[in-house]
């Protein structure tokens, strides 16, 4: 069977009503709460999390899917109407949306948004239907040393992608790895860093991890500019829609960031966020006039929010296919996944086709129903903005508890929780970048194992990590991940001192 | 001594320590009796390493400028405020599973909205708490047959 029969039977799933459902439910949930100022896509997966629980795979996936692209629908609303993106992938929508609104265009940007949104959005998901079985197939073929190098290099292109900031990203990486370590060994059974604490044979559970990072530090966080008050946002609005000379301005820029943005999501490390940074830039650089972009130009909003939408399909790949999550919301539903008893990788595609294709195919149903909601429900949904935060967050929290009970029915969790909440804060307070820690939580087990099953397999002999060409070639990617910012940072400092001398 | 320098110490702490309590793991009584350390020792050593790097470049860029009074004033009341939210938290869960989801909740919600949002809103707290606390152990417990602890005595 190719891609397209089982795309058609992963549409016979997703059409069912009571998926339909759950995929606008979890599309409107998401849009509302990637609208929250500081409360991203990441947050949003993690904190809906326990609704999914007892929904069975299929139907907890669809939800999850919805409430990612929702939130990436929404994050851009309060960048167009009140200048506050919900996350780093709605803050190029800042750039000219906000303007836009100033000289009274929020109409045309709010409806261009959404479009863009969803062109993006259904591109890269037929490049997903293309490339998603291939990918599987071809990682089919991966033993254990290739599975190591590959987690390597997931995780080290992660880090180093923290701009500036590369080595606190590795730190937060091995910090993250150590955190996986912790429990009883499933290999050896010894209790590996448990110090006597029952509760801690277990090991830590990743997705209590990530809903203290997530939520807990979020609400931490919030302190800091919880007292400037709400902004007041717009709520009267004319008719939400484009006129044909915009449209004309905008469907090439759509055209090209869309895949653009899907081959940026689906690199480890470079999600939404630098995607739509990137096709904005280019945007500014092919327009015949730059000058007006900043100042409201509409191409400025419809490029990144295509961009953003195309890399959040495209993060799913890795993630998927070979279970390696790219960014914080995959690894967020990678987690949720693992629990329900899938798990991600090439195997997937083998075992749980309905599962997988229905995802697939949800995701164009979904796009379709949010573009629908967003467009007309704008001035409903932005209402939203007008609750205080200083109500919003506490429900968070409580969100948060009732999310880390649900998932292990321990009271144990809690203090888990607090502590990692608390150490989320303290890390990105001393400017260390959270994702890689998240990532390297969750890979983490699989990686050393890998390695271990690799060392078995050769007696001890470590030579073993670098004996097929592809592990040969995904080393040097690593290490060219690694020193490539470093040769440059060389480079540079070397042409200043002979301009200088 | 700045934030930066601060979490150098503390990942160099936190590798040391790992490290001494990887080298002291048991040893695997199947297989390879080592192998349960192989993979720690390497974390270990690399945070070690990683850690020295950092602090070193923190301490080459020297002292960084220094911070208003009305900064650290304003510091000082969010980590007072963090804390608080944090020890409301752990009193949560002491009360989570004795005296039910419900009442333990409303009494969490009305301690934070008590930090975030003030007390004169009274009003709002206590609706805020009794609305989310009821859904949520509706939607959950009756609805979604998610486990939550009743309160003893009473139906929810």
């Amino acid at each position: 069977m190719g891609s397209i029969e089982f795309l058609l039977q992963g549409f016979t799933v997703a059409l069912e009503p009571i998926h339909i459902i759950f995929v606008t439910m979890g599309g409107v949930l998401g849009t509302l709460i990637g609208m929250l100022p500081g409360l991203g896509p990441a947050t949003g997966v993690a904190v809906l999390l326990p609704l999914t629980f007892t929904m069975g795979p299929t139907a907890s996936l669809i939800t999850m899917g919805g409430i990612y692209y929702g939130a990436m629908y929404g994050g851009s609303r309060a960048s167009i109407l009140i200048n506050t993106p919900g996350d780093g992938a709605a803050v190029a929508a800042t750039f000219d949306g906000y303007p836009m609104t100033l000289n009274g265009e929020a109409e045309a940007a709010l409806a261009i948004s959404a479009i863009a949104s969803f062109i993006g959005g259904i591109i890269a998901t037929i490049f997903m239907v293309l490339v998603a079985a291939p990918v599987s197939r071809f990682a089919l073929k991966f033993g254990p040393s290739e599975y190591f190098m590959l987690f390597l290099f997931a995780l080290s292109a992660t880090s180093s992608m923290s701009k500036g900031r590369r080595l606190q990203g590795f730190v937060s990486m091995i910090i993250g790895l150590m955190i996986a370590t912790v429990g009883i060994d499933g290999q050896s059974g010894i209790k590996r860093f448990t110090f006597g604490i029952l509760e801690l044979q277990n090991g830590i559970d990743f997705l209590v991890v990530i809903i203290a990072v997530y939520a807990l530090g979020e609400v931490f966080k919030s302190f800091k500019n919880i007292d400037e008050g709400t902004k007041k946002a717009q709520t009267k609005f004319g008719r939400i829609w484009i006129s044909k000379s915009q449209w004309k301005r905008c469907w090439a820029p759509i055209l090209r960031s869309s895949p653009i943005g899907f081959l940026i999501g689906a690199l480890p490390g470079a999600g939404g966020t630098m995607a739509s940074l990137m096709c904005y830039n280019n945007e500014k650089q092919m327009s015949n006039d730059p000058d007006k972009f900043g100042k409201g130009a509409i191409e400025g909003v419809a490029a990144p929010e295509a961009a953003n939408n195309a890399a959040s399909v495209g993060a799913m790949i890795p993630m998927l296919t070979l279970g390696i999550p790219g960014s914080g919301t995959t690894a967020v539903m990678m987690g949720a996944l693992l629990m329900l008893g899938l798990k991600p990788g090439p195997m997937l595609f083998q075992q749980q086709a309905t599962v997988v294709w229905g995802l697939i195919a949800s995701m164009f149903i979904g796009n379709v129903i949010l573009a629908v909601l967003n467009i007309p429900l704008a001035g409903l949904f932005v209402r939203v903005l007008s609750v205080p935060p200083k109500v919003l967050y506490p429900i968070v929290l409580g969100l948060a508890f009732v999310g880390t009970f649900a998932i292990g029915y321990s009271v144990m969790d809690f203090y888990i929780l607090i502590i990692f909440g608390l150490l989320g804060l303290f890390l990105s307070n001393a400017k260390i970048p959270l994702t890689p820690m998240i990532l390297a939580v969750i890979v983490g087990n699989d990686m050393e194992q890998s390695f271990r099953r690799a060392l078995r397999i050769s007696d001890g002999d470590f030579s073993v990590l670098l004996r097929s060409p592809l592990s040969i070639s995904l080393f040097c990617l690593t290490i060219a991940f690694i020193a490539y910012p470093m040769i440059r940072a060389w480079i540079a400092k070397m042409r200043s001192s002979k301009q200088s001398s | 001594m700045n934030l930066s320098f601060i979490s150098g110490i503390f990942s160099l702490v936190l590798g040391i320590g790992y490290t001494i309590v990887a080298f002291g793991l048991e040893k695997a009584a199947i297989g390879r009796p080592l192998e349960p350390r192989i993979f720690p020792v390497m974390l270990g050593g690399a945070l070690i390493i990683l850690s020295i790097v950092m602090i070193a470049k923190e301490i080459a860029k020297g002292e960084v400028k220094q911070k208003t009074e009305k900064d650290t004033e304003k510091k000082r009341s969010n980590l007072v405020r963090i804390l608080l939210t944090a020890l409301l938290s752990v009193i949560y869960a002491f009360l989570f599973d004795r005296v039910g989801y419900v009442i333990s909740t409303v009494l969490f919600l009305e301690g934070v909205l008590w930090v975030f949002n003030g007390i004169e809103k009274w009003k709002t707290n206590t609706i805020v708490a009794l609305v989310f606390s009821l859904f949520i152990y509706i939607l959950f417990a009756k609805l979604l047959g998610v486990y939550l602890p009743m309160t003893p005595g009473i139906w929810i």
